[in-house]
């Protein structure tokens, strides 16, 4: 085979894998939940979109679906297999779904090198040989892959989203896959696939890196690794692919290696986690240092054009908005360039007063000003060539108290998200600058539920606009660095130095 | 490399400052004018030869904490300087000394550090910092990767909180950062061609008119 040949080839067994139309969950009892008949309820609830073949030594059937007595019973070829059985089988049933096909396999199963003992790492090389016969492996000991696409689901996914988007995750966790997941969903980052890949007994970090780099369908690539296999494959493919598209990656277990033998100064200072931090840096890839901080950045990666932000207005009314706003851009490296004196003038003749101002941070003075109020506002900072970006926080919780003032039962009925929404939208249309809303809820005691669905549903509507939400300001300006440090370091870089 | 051979073959730990730096000038990387004596006559000619001031130190493989043992004599500003240096030494009964260096003194307006260590998962790290006892007080250094693209080289440079201490200071001139690349790059090729070179500190890396050089060097060997 040539190059270009075996590149194709690879890529059909990718979409083989992510986009299987027959698949074989094999270890579903037919009584109780384990992790195959756990699956195979994730898969029927979720939608999948090909055929499921489920596979129960002792058939019978699961919620009316025949079970079938072995792999090879299944009447047709299959493209993917999803393996829930005991370690001590897994090699033997891979090696029946290779015979049925199967361009691939993902094992939930645990029980192999993670425990340590010979005969788990005897399993896990029984795993690989089988891999390098000519399919690809998942796991083992992990959650498997989702993707919303074709209706691919983690363990236990049956609530995931079915809307597919630009990020791809890539998680030695399992753990971490599934709440990234659950949280994407509410925060509004949208996947293309998400492997959660275990010991990566065959498939894992580097060359999982390597195939979302190339992906279509993925523009952003997010990870959680606790160590690599090959330090030196790992940094060439993290430079390549971030030279392409940004990497986000959370790094569990940074430690420094307190009381490693060494004589000199730098080895005692070079300990794991500034090495970690180094190479990263060197990559250009974007650090992390938790879920939410990854979540946060892949929402704004995936919002905003890609591009280096420097300039920022920051408007809202309502509370001790300035210096915090001051404060924290500086802490990230932004500037809150005064508006130049014509335009804070137009906003002053709009404002409500008295409490307003309009230099850079905006304090509108309240909390309820009228969206189209809010949007001249927003259009004429934007007429600041020093503003490349803006924040609007907006306090909609405040809203409670129109709706108990006029005996409204709902916070819903009263608060104006949905003109809000298409203010905003029209505003970055016509200024081709974009909007971040900030939406804090500092009300959520248990009598203020309402507040609480009021926020949800205007959330949702800001992101169908495209326009990204956070909940706190330092995480919005936190995650707007994030992008616009990843695409100046990539512009210097392309430029030379 | 036939420095590394040798202490490899006599089952040395690391070598001396003088084997250290001989090497590293080998490689590129500018070092002090200096001469290893073991006479009282032998120092002094040095001295005249390396031109006043010098700086006499205790040398020799057990010696790599020498300010600490108090085997440093600075700024010798003539012979009777140098006589009576080489004379405290090796009349010590704390610790043996055998050999003296004779060194160019480096006033230098600026001191940093580089160095070179081996992660277990990414191989050779260069360390870029704040030299002298900064490095240890305030740890502001940043590592690199090797091999270092000359991009990687310079980024590092400004990784440092302290990276102003490159720039024009008190009417001294910029630090040359070509040429500090080049060390840079040099020291983590150091890595990749020798692998039997564990650690190397070059601390201080002082600065003269812009341009550095290596005054102390510890090479550690995987030995």
């Amino acid at each position: 085979m040539s190059c270009v040949e075996a590149e194709k080839a690879e890529a059909g067994v990718f979409e083989r894998i992510f986009y299987p139309r027959r698949i074989a969950v094999v270890g579903v009892s037919p009584n109780g939940m384990g992790f195959g008949s756990g699956m195979l309820a994730a898969l029927r609830a979720i939608g999948f979109e090909g055929t499921i073949y489920a596979v129960n030594p002792r058939g019978g059937e699961f919620f009316g679906m025949k079970l079938y007595k072995s792999i090879g019973e299944i009447p047709t070829p299959i493209d993917f297999a999803v393996i829930a059985v005991r370690a001590a089988i897994v090699p033997e049933m891979l090696e029946a779904c290779r015979e049925k096909g199967a361009a691939g396999a993902e094992i939930l199963s645990s029980g192999f090198s993670e425990t340590g003992t010979a005969e788990g790492i005897a399993l896990e090389r029984e795993i690989r040989e089988c891999a390098q016969r000519g399919m690809r492996i998942i796991g083992p000991n992990c959650f498997g892959i989702y993707c919303p696409g074709s209706g691919l689901t983690l363990l236990p996914g049956p609530e995931l989203s079915r809307t597919s988007g630009p990020v791809g995750f890539l998680s030695q966790s399992g753990g971490m896959s599934i709440d990234f997941a659950h949280l994407g969903k509410w925060m509004g980052v949208k996947f293309s696939k998400v492997i959660s890949f275990g010991n990566g007994a065959d498939l894992r970090e580097a060359e999982l890196l390597r195939y979302m780099g190339d992906d279509a369908e993925t523009d952003v690539i997010t990870m959680y690794v606790e160590g690599v296999e090959d330090g030196e494959e790992f940094f060439d493919t993290l430079r390549d692919v971030t030279a392409e598209k940004p990497v986000i990656v959370y790094k569990g277990g940074l430690s420094d290696a307190g009381n490693r033998a060494v004589l000199s100064h730098t080895a005692s200072m070079g300990g794991s986690a500034r090495i970690w931090k180094s190479v990263l840096t060197q990559c250009n890839a974007v650090q992390v240092h938790d879920l939410n901080e990854m979540a946060q950045a892949s929402l704004a990666f995936s919002c905003l054009p890609g591009k280096v932000y420097r300039g920022i207005s920051v408007a809202g009314g309502g509370g001790a908005l300035g210096v915090s706003a001051c404060d924290s851009a500086e802490q990230f490296g932004f500037e809150l360039p005064p508006l130049e004196k014509g335009i804070s003038d137009r906003i002053m003749e709009i404002l409500p007063k008295p409490g307003s101002s309009a230099g850079n941070p905006i304090d509108v003075a309240n909390p309820m000003v009228p969206p189209e109020v809010l949007k001249q506002t927003l259009l004429y900072a934007a007429e600041d060539s020093r503003v490349d970006i803006q924040i609007l926080v907006q306090l909609l919780y405040h809203y409670k108290s129109v709706a108990l003032g006029l005996g409204v039962e709902s916070v819903k009925d009263v608060t104006p998200y949905g003109a809000l929404a298409d203010a905003v939208h029209d505003v970055v249309t016509t200024t081709g600058k974009p909007v971040i809303l900030v939406l804090p809820n500092n009300k959520r005691d248990r009598e203020s539920l309402d507040i609480e669905d009021m926020m949800r549903e205007a959330r949702d509507i800001f992101l169908e606009k495209g326009i990204p939400v956070f909940d706190d300001l330092t995480d919005a300006l936190r995650a707007v660095s994030h992008v616009s440090n990843y695409y100046e370091t990539k512009q210097r870089r392309q430029q030379g130095i | 490399m036939k420095i590394i051979e040798d202490a490899l073959k006599r089952g040395a730990k690391a070598l001396s400052e003088h084997e250290s730096k001989l090497f590293l000038a080998e490689q590129g990387i500018p070092v002090t004018r200096e001469t290893v004596v073991t006479t009282e006559d032998e120092a002094v000619a040095a001295a005249a030869a390396i031109g006043y001031p010098v700086v006499l130190k205790g040398s020799g493989e057990a010696l790599s904490h020498k300010t600490e043992l108090n085997l440093i004599a600075l700024d010798m500003r003539d012979e009777a300087d140098v006589r009576t240096a080489f004379k405290g030494f090796v009349s010590r009964t704390d610790v043996e000394v055998k050999e003296v260096l004779v060194q160019q003194m480096v006033k230098g307006d600026r001191e940093l550090v580089i160095g070179l260590t081996r992660d277990d998962q990414f191989g050779p790290c260069v360390m870029f910092g704040l030299g002298g006892i900064f490095t240890e007080i305030l740890e502001d250094i940043s590592f690199r990767v090797a091999p270092l693209e000359r991009i990687d080289a310079m980024e590092m440079m400004d990784d440092i909180r302290g990276k102003k201490i490159l720039g024009p200071v008190r009417r001294k001139p910029a630090v040359d950062r070509d040429v500090l690349a080049d060390i840079l790059i040099a020291l983590g090729q150091i890595g990749l061609d020798n692998e039997k070179i564990k650690e190397i500190d070059i601390n201080p890396l002082k600065i003269v008119d812009g341009k550095p050089i290596a005054v102390d060097a510890l090479v550690v060997l995987d030995n």
